[in-house]
């Protein structure tokens, strides 16, 4: 498995998957009992300072400490690695910027909320001019505006300053939406790898279902168009489902078809094929279906209290 | 090196910042050691059954009670690490391009904050009831760094301890059953003269001995004989405490 350089990677799969160890492989935190990985180019157990270097990480866990300002932790951890005086100053002027943070600087960590916290998590990784950036389940316990705005902000990262982002979640539609390529994980294997499209591509096809008023006839008209649509067959009395390959790509068509032939539609439903399709393929179980490890839950449960 | 060092002020910092919202705890940890100066020494004074070599009693207890202060406070110090490891801070500081060693020095050194404040408090206490401190700057300055480096010591102590007790229940336990024993098996508020064998030979392998030891002879007795002795224990406990808690951090994680 291997993540190019620039890009928003994830790591997906239930609780217990092995998400976190892999993360804490990766930066250093634990060694691998078998195999090997590198960072950079940088090999995680023989070069464990180089990755040090060029990595940012911010853990499941909240990693501030609560009973100082949010510009105290700065100074801390840029200290603690090495950047002082007019230089911190700088860099942590920038980051509390970017981070939508300033404002908030000089309060108790202890008020902030569970977005603004993370938020700072992520501009201290940021002092340091990484890389990569490892985040491990980034938005857990957040509510869906703090969630957005994370993302936002990450992008952006991205974006503008080309830095990896390589996250572990157990959000779907976290995955779907923000990363470009992704491997599911489950029971410590990658079960599958590629980008979102590939590895949608590679179960199931979109799912488009109509409510004619003559079936039959919408059958034979459509399994005539041919490029895209994979299998056409009546459901029950009046419905008439479609498996395509890209539902975006072949609705207009289907519709267009239908409509030329005279006959009239009350109802068309949409099912896009998801991650969670993905996963039942290789696994057989819908990700919040494989029972998660204690440990981890707690650790979530912590979290999403905290937050 | 500069970075060592500067990640090593980085934690001392970090601990004044802290102290600087919670100081509350500054003084209710000033409690304890002040009812042995202020009960219990005169109350054994009356006793006048201990031989103290011609030196008052709450004289003689005055450096048993601040070196306990600051071994308390210190070795308590493992729980802030234990938090620290229940929130992701150790993990992220693991990330880090710091060493373990400037991690465990760092942490260490910040308890000295904690050990030097309670000097400040006790003493200016101990000189209201009577107790004659050697006036020699030289001295005082001697004084100061066996306070530093017991309070150092110590806290390696804790934090090594820390990597085996995860949670706070089970460093909370293990510190109450460490401390005062430490404090009675040493000669902190008796001397070594008056114990039966066994005991003096637990009291001559605890460290605490040593520090109280040197600091009597920089602060009351005003005589240096022997004080090589001690700092020579002091030193060797320390270093070997902040080795085995480096060699031992990352457990703390797993």
């Amino acid at each position: 498995m291997s993540v190019n350089k620039g890009e928003v990677f994830a790591v997906l799969g239930p609780n217990g998957a092995g998400k976190t160890t892999l993360m804490r492989i990766l930066t250093t935190q634990i060694r691998p009992t078998s195999g090997s990985a590198y960072v950079m180019g940088y090999d995680v157990v023989k070069e464990g300072d180089e990755v040090r270097r060029v990595i940012g990480y911010v853990p499941q866990e909240f990693s501030d400490w609560m009973d100082l300002t949010g510009y105290e932790n700065l100074i801390i951890y840029s200290k603690v690695y090495g950047v002082t005086g007019n230089e911190a100053r700088r860099r942590i002027r920038e980051v509390l910027e970017l981070m939508d943070l300033t404002d908030a600087a000089n309060r108790l960590v202890s008020t902030y909320s569970g977005g603004m916290i993370r938020r700072l998590e992520i501009a201290a990784a940021l002092i340091i001019e990484p890389e990569v950036l490892f985040l491990d389940e980034p938005t857990v316990g957040l509510d869906p505006a703090a969630r957005r705005l994370v993302w936002e902000k990450l992008i952006g990262l991205n974006k503008e300053r080309g830095i990896t982002i390589f996250f572990n979640s157990h959000y779907m539609d976290e995955v779907e939406a923000y990363a470009r390529r992704a491997a599911l994980l489950n029971r410590g294997k990658v079960i599958a790898l590629g980008t979102i499209d590939e590895l949608k591509g590679s179960v199931s096809n979109d799912v488009v279902e109509f409510i004619v008023n003559n079936a039959e006839l919408t059958v034979k008209v459509l399994k005539e168009v041919g490029d895209g649509v994979m299998d056409v067959n009546v459901v029950d009395e009046g419905t008439v489902r479609v498996m395509v390959r890209d539902a975006d790509e072949s609705l207009p068509i289907l519709i267009n078809t239908i409509f030329n032939h005279g006959i009239s539609i009350r109802r068309v439903s949409v099912h896009k094929s998801t991650l969670d399709d993905v996963f039942l393929k290789y696994v057989g179980k819908r990700i919040s279906e494989v029972e998660g490890k204690v440990s981890e839950l707690r650790a979530v449960r912590r979290a999403v209290m905290r937050g | 090196m500069s970075s060592f060092i500067n990640a090593i002020l980085a934690f001392v910092e970090l601990e004044a910042r802290r102290l600087k919202y919670n100081r509350t705890e500054l003084y209710t940890r000033a409690v304890q050691p002040i009812l042995w100066l202020v009960v219990f020494g005169p109350v054994m004074a009356r006793v006048r059954a201990l031989p103290t070599n011609g030196i008052p009693y709450v004289a003689f207890i005055t450096p048993g009670v601040i070196m306990q202060s600051v071994t308390f406070v210190s070795i308590f110090y493992g729980l802030t690490i234990v938090w620290e490891r229940e929130s992701g801070i150790l993990k992220k500081l693991l990330t880090m391009p710091v060493s373990r060693i400037s991690i465990v020095l760092g942490r260490s050194s910040a308890s000295i904050i904690r050990a030097l404040f309670q000097f400040v408090i006790i003493t200016p206490i101990a000189l209201a009831l009577g107790v004659r401190v050697e006036p020699n700057p030289a001295y005082l300055l001697l004084s100061l760094f066996i306070v530093v480096i017991t309070a150092i010591g110590f806290s390696a102590f804790s934090i090594w301890i820390a990597s085996y007790m995860k949670t706070r229940e089970r460093f909370m336990g293990i510190g109450q059953a460490i401390t005062m024993p430490l404090f009675f098996a040493s000669n902190a508020i008796y001397p070594i003269s008056i114990m039966p064998t066994p005991i003096r030979v637990i009291v001559l392998i605890n460290p605490l001995t040593y520090a109280v030891d040197a600091l009597r002879k920089t602060m009351i007795i005003g005589v240096l004989n022997g004080l090589v002795i001690d700092l020579l224990a002091l030193i060797i406990f320390t270093v070997l405490f902040i080795i085995l808690a480096s060699i031992e951090f990352k457990r703390i994680i797993e």
